[in-house]
């Protein structure tokens, strides 16, 4: 293996540049998952009639296809949906300068939403429903008692998923890669045009998402002791 | 946009034609992976000697980055490191690499889903094989493997439908799959109808997924047998 390692030395700090891009990728997407996962969840968990048999419906499609299929999708179905909205309040579609960045993200918001939204459903049902009742016993209101007693549990108890889902879509996000997203993964191959040595530019890439990767799971696993601290048991003798 | 639906039945036959091409880089790397993870996770539950430490940094990095960027590494890398030995693979078809990286990554997770599992199995239940007078082997065939698969089968189930949608990944380096042709068709109509030609290609990976998952119903069923009531 004759590898240019002064080369890869000084790609480095060029590859790391576009770090934050993949993270603004992966917590804005996660973002709008969550919003997209909640709506979805108060759906099923209401039974509301029609809704909820839509949302059981298109969270098995999205589960179903790859994520690639859903990326190169709304790559080349947004810019027509956004042309419709064209003059609308203001709206202006410029056709020279599409966000892919945000066409991504609709991506895997849909994507991770499909995930997320069984999280949410698992989660808040995984909290004692005497937790309800016994926030009404106090004279608190059933909003009151969701945000305040319910909710709060249901977050803790949907960490450990929420977190693997976070290291899963940090990894998924260099596949935007592939729709012109300039993030880590198409950074570092840019990066390789000057002396064409993609595989250093490819194991400098491998080598920044490991370490990421390894920082937030050592992260995420110190976040979820911390939150579980009220569940600790009490040293008995 | 809704122009072009058209492609989208013209499209379908052509894509049902590499059905088998996708489901040979789904079986490949699913068997070998399944051998490997074991092995791989027989070795990450044992003495912590330099093979375990060799082991787990092998799996830490094959689950800390992202297969696209494995897939190219193998892509790229593999040919300078045969080139060391005087071997040309340049010729070898993009498949191959796409099969050696993706066995790489999938038995890592597939290892790390046994391990869970052997971890949660009932320590007794394999004193009780070996109380019986099984041998190392009889109490892994008769005791371990059946215990050890039936916790593992959900999760192992959830990175069987991962591996399945992972292929799709594969055209990125020029192998032909269903998504390989659909990516040949849509280059094909130069910016026209892109839209249902990916329809198409969806639903033929919505329809596989659904039979892997009927696959595994039939396999959980199987392996909980033990459990089932008599009614």
């Amino acid at each position: 293996m004759n590898l240019n390692y002064a080369f890869m030395i000084s790609d480095i700090p060029v590859v790391l540049k576009a770090l934050p891009v993949t993270l603004e990728l992966t917590l804005v997407s996660l973002f709008f998952a969550l919003v997209i996962a909640v709506l979805f969840g108060i759906c099923i968990l209401k039974n509301i009639p029609v809704l909820k048999q839509l949302v059981v419906v298109f969270n098995t499609f999205i589960k179903g296809i790859p994520l690639i299929v859903q990326l190169l999708f709304c790559y080349y179905a947004l810019p027509y949906i956004l042309r419709m909205f064209n003059g609308i309040a203001g709206y202006e579609y410029d056709p020279r300068h599409p966000s892919y960045f945000g066409f991504a993200v609709v991506a895997f918001a849909f994507n991770y939403g499909a995930y997320l939204t069984d999280v949410v459903v698992s989660s808040y049902r995984a909290v004692d429903k005497g937790q309800l009742e016994a926030a009404h016993s106090v004279g608190m209101s059933t909003f009151q008692g969701l945000f305040r007693i319910v909710i709060p549990q249901a977050v803790v108890i949907s960490l450990p998923n929420l977190s693997n889902y976070f290291m899963w879509l940090l990894k998924a996000t260099s596949l935007a890669s592939v729709v012109n997203v300039f993030e880590l993964l198409s950074t570092a191959r840019a990066s390789t045009a000057v002396n064409y040595a993609i595989l250093e530019g490819y194991l400098v890439a491998a080598g920044i998402y490991w370490v990421v990767c390894i920082i937030a799971e050592r992260g995420l696993k110190y976040l979820n002791k911390k939150m579980n601290r009220y569940q600790k048991q009490l040293f008995v003798a | 946009m809704w122009r072009g639906h058209e492609l989208f039945i013209s499209s379908l036959p052509l894509l049902v034609e590499y059905i088998p091409a996708t489901l040979f880089y789904f079986l490949v790397p699913t068997v070998i992976s399944l051998i490997f993870g074991a092995l791989l996770c027989s070795v990450r539950v044992g003495k912590k000697n330099l093979l375990y430490y060799l082991v787990s940094l092998f799996v830490s990095f094959f689950r800390g980055t992202p297969g696209l960027v494995q897939i190219y590494l193998v892509f790229f890398g593999l040919p300078k490191i045969f080139a060391g030995f005087g071997i040309d693979i340049n010729r070898w078809d993009a498949g191959i690499f796409y099969v050696i990286a993706t066995c790489c990554n999938f038995s890592s997770f597939v290892s790390e889903a046994m391990r869970g599992a052997y971890e949660a199995i009932d320590k007794d239940q394999i004193e009780a094989g070996y109380s019986i007078g099984y041998s190392r082997w009889q109490c892994f065939y008769h005791v371990i493997a059946p215990l050890t698969m039936q916790i593992a089968l959900p999760n192992l189930k959830n990175l069987e439908i991962d591996l399945l949608k992972g292929t799709a990944v594969a055209y990125v380096i020029g192998v032909v799959d269903v998504m390989g042709k659909a990516d040949k068709i849509i280059s094909l109509h130069r910016g026209y109808g892109q839209i249902w030609i990916l329809l198409a290609a969806a639903l033929i990976y919505f329809v596989i997924n659904v039979g892997i998952e009927l696959v595994f119903n039939g396999l959980t069923r199987y392996f909980s047998r033990h459990e089932r009531g008599i009614v």
